[in-house]
C-alpha cells in the first residue's frame, strides 16, 4: 500500500508541475507568440499565402507547398534557404549576419529560416522553386516494360497540370507500408513536358528498395498517390550542338521525353542515342525508337547489349556501352554529352567522353543514388 | 511549511556570506572551468564575441531565475513530500529539466514580442540554453549544497556569471589567436582546450580571496 | 563525414565507437563527465551509466519514433533518458554510497549530455531498435574509451595508483604531479589527446591526397532513381 501511495504521490507531482507548465505556454502562446494572420506575397502577386504568423519563412512556405531548397534543415548553419524579402522582413538577425555578405544584404535577399513571420509580407523566389508543389495524381496504368522494370502512368487530379522541362525529376512519396516509414524518391519523367496532366515514371526494382518494393508489390491501377516535384538541372542545352545520349535501364526516361519534347516542337538537332542492357529481355521501348528513327532524319537509335544470351539472336551492337561509344564516336570536340543511369556506368562514361574530346563542361548527366 | 519559510527569511535576514557565495560560484568554483559544464556551446560559441557576450548575458538570467524556481519547488513541494516517501533526489531531475525548458520558452516568447532588439541580442540564444548543461548543473549543485531560496538565487546567478565571464574571456582571447601560429592539429578545439585549462589555473588561483 | 544512414548494427557501433568519435572528432559532451576522471573507477561507473543510459534510450526512442509528435520531440526524449539516469542514481546510491556522494550531481547531468541527445536526434529517432541499441552503444563506448584514457593518465600522475591500487614500488620513482588532480588537468589531458588524434588523422588524409582521385565532369545533377 505503502509503495503504492509514493508512486501515486510521484506521479501526480510530476504530472501537476507540466501541467501547471503546459497552461503557462499554451496561455503566453495565445495571448504573448499569437501574431495573428499574415499575408505573404509571393513574386509580385503570382501567389498570395495566407498563413499564420510565428514561425520561421522556411517552414511556412513549406507547409503551403512552396519549397525552398534547405541542406542543414532549417538550423540556420547552411544558408542556403535565402529568399530575397521585400517587405516586412524585420531587421536581420544575428544568426543571418554571418550568412549574408554585403551584396547580398543590399539585394534584399534574407536566410528564410531564420526569419520569422510577425507581418505581412512580400517576397520573392526563382520561378522554378516558386513551381516545385506537391501534387495528388491517380494510376492510370502500370505496364512491365521488361521484367524488372515498370512503366507507370499518373494523371494529375489535384493540381491538375504541371510545368517542367524534359529531363527534369519529381519525388514519389511511398506511404508507410509494413515496418516501412513514408519516403521520397526521386524518379525522371518520362512523359514529354506537353502532356501536361499526365506524367509517366520509368521504374526499376532495386531489391529491398522501399519505395520500388511498394510500387512493385502494393501499388495498382486507381491507387491516389503524392508526389512534388519538379526538380533539377538535367535538360537540353541551348546551344546547337551535336548530342551523344547515353543511358541504361531505367535511364531511358529522361531521354524518352527529350526526343518526343524534339519531335513535337520540330528541334532537328542531330542526335544520337546509346542504350544499353544486359540481354534482350532487358530492352524496352525500342520498336518505338526504331519508329522515331526513321520518321526523324537527326536522330539515331543505338541499341547495345553486354551479355546477349544465344536465343536473343541479337543482330545488333555488342559489348559494355562505354565501348560501343568509343568504336561509334570519332571526334567529339563540338559534342555534348548527356548521360544518366547508374554512378558506375555515368563515370564510364564521362572518362570515355573526355577521351573524344568533349569538353568537361559540356558533358551532362543525372546520377542515380 | 510556514515554520520552514519563516526559518528561510530569519536565515537570509542574517546575510549568510551571500556575497562569499556569489564569488565562490563564479570565480573559484567556476561551473565551466572546475566542473566541465557547459562546454558543447562553449567550444563553437567562444569564436565569435557578440554572440558569446549574448550567450552569457542568457545564461546569467536564466540560470539565476531556474535556479530561485527550482529551489522553492525542492524545498517547498519535494521536501514536504520527502514524509510520504517520495524521493526527492529522482524526482528533482525530472522536474528541474521541465522546469528549465518551460522557462526557456518562455522567456522567448516574452522578449520577442516585448523588444526584437532585446530578441536578436539575447533571444535567439535561448534554444541553445536549454540542453545547456551548466544551468541544470547550478539547479543541482545547489541542492547539494542545501543552499535556501534565496542563497540558491545567488549561487545560481553567481554560477551563470562565472560561466558569462569565462565565454567573453575566452572569445576574446580567440580572436587574438587567429593571428598566432598554431600546430594545425591543434587549431580549434584542442587550442580551446589549452586555454581552458591555463584560465582554470587562474581562476583556482583566487581561492585564497575567499575563505 | 560519412551519412548517418549505416543501416547495419555492427556498422553502427563500428562508426560511432572509432570512426566517429564523438570526443575526438567534434570534441562534444565532455561536460558531464570530465569532472569525474581524476579517479579511474569514478570515471568506469560514470562510463558504465552514460553507455546504460545512451543505448537505452536510443532503443526506447527508437521503438517510440512514430509516436511521439515533432513538435514535443525534444523534451519527450529528455524525460526518456531522465528516466534511465534515474535508474543508475538509484542503482549506484544502493551499490556505491561513498562514491554516489561524489558524484551524483554528474551522474544527473547525463540527462543534459551532447552525445546522448545528439545520437537520438541524429540516429535513433529514424532507424530500427536493434541499430539504435548498436549506435547508442557504440557512442558511449567510444566515449567512455576516451574518459578512461584520461581518467589513467590523471590518476597515474597525480595519485600514483591505478583504480586505487599503488603503483609498484612508487616511493622510489613516482613523485606526484598535483596539477593532474585539479580540474586544469583535465584540460591538458584531453587537448592532448585531441592533438594527437588529429594529428594522426591529418597525416592520414595527407596520404590520401597524394593519389589523385579520377576527374570529375560536369556539374553534379541530382535525381534519378533509387
Amino acid at each position: 500500500m505503502r509503495e503504492l501511495q509514493i508512486v501515486l504521490i510521484a506521479t501526480a507531482v510530476v504530472c501537476g508541475v507540466c501541467t501547471v507548465l503546459t497552461v503557462l505556454l499554451l496561455l503566453a502562446e495565445r495571448f504573448i507568440a499569437n501574431y495573428g494572420r499574415c499575408t505573404i506575397d509571393i513574386n509580385q502577386g503570382a501567389r498570395r499565402l495566407e498563413v499564420r504568423g510565428g514561425s520561421p519563412l522556411l517552414g511556412t512556405l513549406m507547409e503551403e507547398g512552396v519549397f525552398i531548397p534547405s541542406a542543414c534543415g532549417g538550423k540556420g548553419s547552411c544558408g542556403e534557404c535565402k529568399v530575397k524579402v521585400l517587405a516586412g522582413g524585420g531587421p536581420i538577425a544575428p544568426t543571418e549576419a554571418p550568412l549574408l555578405s554585403d551584396q547580398q544584404r543590399t539585394a534584399n535577399l534574407r536566410i528564410s529560416c531564420q526569419v520569422k513571420v510577425r507581418n505581412d509580407m512580400a517576397i520573392e523566389v526563382p520561378p522554378e522553386l516558386f513551381s516545385v508543389r506537391e501534387y495528388q495524381a491517380v494510376v492510370e496504368r502500370i505496364v512491365d516494360l521488361t521484367h524488372d522494370i515498370k512503366e507507370l502512368r499518373l494523371k494529375l487530379i489535384e493540381p491538375g497540370e504541371i510545368e517542367f522541362t524534359a529531363g527534369q525529376y519529381i519525388q514519389l512519396k511511398a506511404p508507410p507500408y509494413a515496418h516501412n516509414e513514408a519516403v521520397y524518391r526521386a524518379y525522371s519523367v518520362a512523359s514529354p513536358p506537353d502532356e501536361k496532366d499526365h506524367l509517366e515514371l520509368i521504374i526499376r526494382l532495386v531489391p529491398g528498395g522501399i519505395c520500388t518494393t511498394w510500387v512493385f508489390e502494393h501499388l495498382t491501377e486507381g491507387h491516389t498517390v503524392s508526389l512534388n516535384g519538379p526538380y533539377g538541372k538535367f535538360r537540353l542545352s541551348d546551344s546547337d550542338r551535336e548530342m551523344v545520349w547515353i543511358a541504361g535501364g531505367s535511364g531511358m526516361a529522361p531521354f524518352w521525353s527529350m526526343v518526343r519534347f524534339m519531335k513535337a516542337h520540330n528541334i532537328a538537332r542531330k542526335c544520337t542515342y546509346f542504350f544499353g542492357a544486359v540481354r534482350k529481355r532487358d530492352l524496352f521501348l525500342v520498336d518505338e525508337l526504331r519508329q522515331l528513327e526513321r520518321e526523324l532524319d537527326w536522330f539515331t537509335f543505338v541499341p547495345a547489349l553486354s551479355g546477349p544470351a544465344a536465343e536473343d539472336n541479337w543482330s545488333g551492337e555488342t559489348g559494355l556501352i562505354t565501348e560501343v561509344v568509343d568504336r561509334h564516336i570519332a571526334d567529339g570536340s563540338n559534342m555534348e554529352g548527356y548521360l544518366c543511369g547508374s554512378g558506375g556506368m555515368i563515370d564510364a562514361a564521362v572518362k570515355v567522353l573526355l577521351k573524344k574530346g568533349i569538353a568537361e563542361d559540356c558533358i551532362f548527366y543525372d546520377k542515380f543514388t | 511549511m510556514i515554520l520552514m519559510l519563516a526559518d528561510t527569511l530569519a536565515k537570509e535576514a542574517a546575510g549568510q556570506n551571500l556575497l562569499a557565495i556569489f564569488f565562490a560560484a563564479a570565480i573559484t568554483d567556476n561551473i565551466l572551468l572546475t566542473r566541465f559544464l557547459g562546454m558543447c556551446s562553449f567550444l563553437s560559441i567562444s569564436s565569435q564575441m557578440r554572440a558569446s557576450i549574448g550567450l552569457g548575458l542568457a545564461v546569467i538570467f536564466v540560470t539565476a531565475c531556474t535556479g530561485a524556481i527550482n529551489a522553492a519547488l525542492y524545498w517547498f513541494v519535494l521536501i514536504p513530500l520527502e514524509r510520504y516517501g517520495v524521493p526527492a533526489s529522482s524526482l528533482q531531475l525530472i522536474l528541474f529539466i521541465v522546469v528549465i525548458a518551460a522557462f526557456v520558452q518562455l522567456l522567448e516568447m516574452v522578449i520577442e514580442r516585448v523588444s526584437l532588439g532585446l530578441y536578436f541580442a539575447l533571444g535567439v540564444f535561448l534554444p541553445l540554453i536549454t540542453v545547456n548543461c551548466a544551468i541544470l548543473g547550478a539547479n543541482l549543485f545547489l541542492i547539494n549544497k542545501n543552499l535556501t531560496v534565496f542563497e540558491g538565487f545567488v549561487y545560481s546567478a553567481g554560477a551563470g556569471a562565472g560561466w558569462a565571464v569565462a565565454i567573453i574571456l575566452m572569445a576574446g582571447i580567440r580572436i587574438r589567436l587567429k593571428t598566432a601560429r598554431i600546430p594545425a592539429a591543434l587549431e580549434g578545439p584542442g587550442i580551446t582546450l589549452i586555454i581552458c585549462g591555463i584560465m582554470a589555473l587562474a581562476f583556482i588561483g583566487l581561492s585564497g580571496l575567499i575563505k | 563525414m560519412p551519412p548517418d544512414t549505416v543501416s547495419t548494427p555492427g556498422g553502427a557501433l563500428a562508426r560511432q565507437f572509432w570512426a566517429e568519435n564523438p570526443i575526438f572528432r567534434q570534441v562534444l559532451g565532455i561536460c558531464s563527465a570530465l569532472a569525474v576522471t581524476n579517479l579511474m573507477f569514478n570515471t568506469l561507473l560514470m562510463c558504465g551509466g552514460l553507455i546504460w543510459a545512451t543505448s537505452m534510450s536510443a532503443v526506447t526512442v527508437s521503438l517510440m519514433r512514430r509516436l511521439i509528435p515533432q513538435r514535443v520531440r525534444m523534451i519527450t526524449e529528455v524525460l526518456i533518458i531522465a528516466v534511465y539516469v534515474i535508474m543508475v542514481d538509484i542503482a549506484m546510491r544502493v551499490f556505491f554510497p561513498e562514491i554516489h556522494r561524489v558524484i551524483a550531481a554528474y551522474v544527473g547531468l547525463i540527462v543534459t549530455n551532447c552525445i546522448v541527445m545528439g545520437r537520438l536526434e541524429a540516429y535513433a529517432s529514424k532507424n530500427t531498435p536493434f541499430n539504435a541499441f548498436c549506435d547508442g552503444l557504440g557512442s558511449g563506448l567510444g566515449y567512455s574509451l576516451i574518459l578512461m584514457a584520461v581518467a589513467t593518465v590523471r590518476e597515474v600522475l597525480g595519485f600514483g595508483t591505478i583504480m586505487g591500487y599503488p603503483l609498484p614500488a612508487r616511493e622510489l620513482w613516482w613523485h606526484q604531479w598535483t596539477l593532474m588532480v585539479m580540474p586544469p588537468g583535465a584540460f591538458f589531458v584531453l587537448a592532448g589527446g585531441v592533438w594527437i588524434a588529429r594529428w594522426f588523422a591529418m597525416r592520414r588524409e595527407a596520404a590520401a591526397a597524394q593519389s589523385p582521385p579520377a576527374p570529375q565532369a560536369a556539374p553534379p545533377q541530382q535525381g534519378g532513381a533509387e
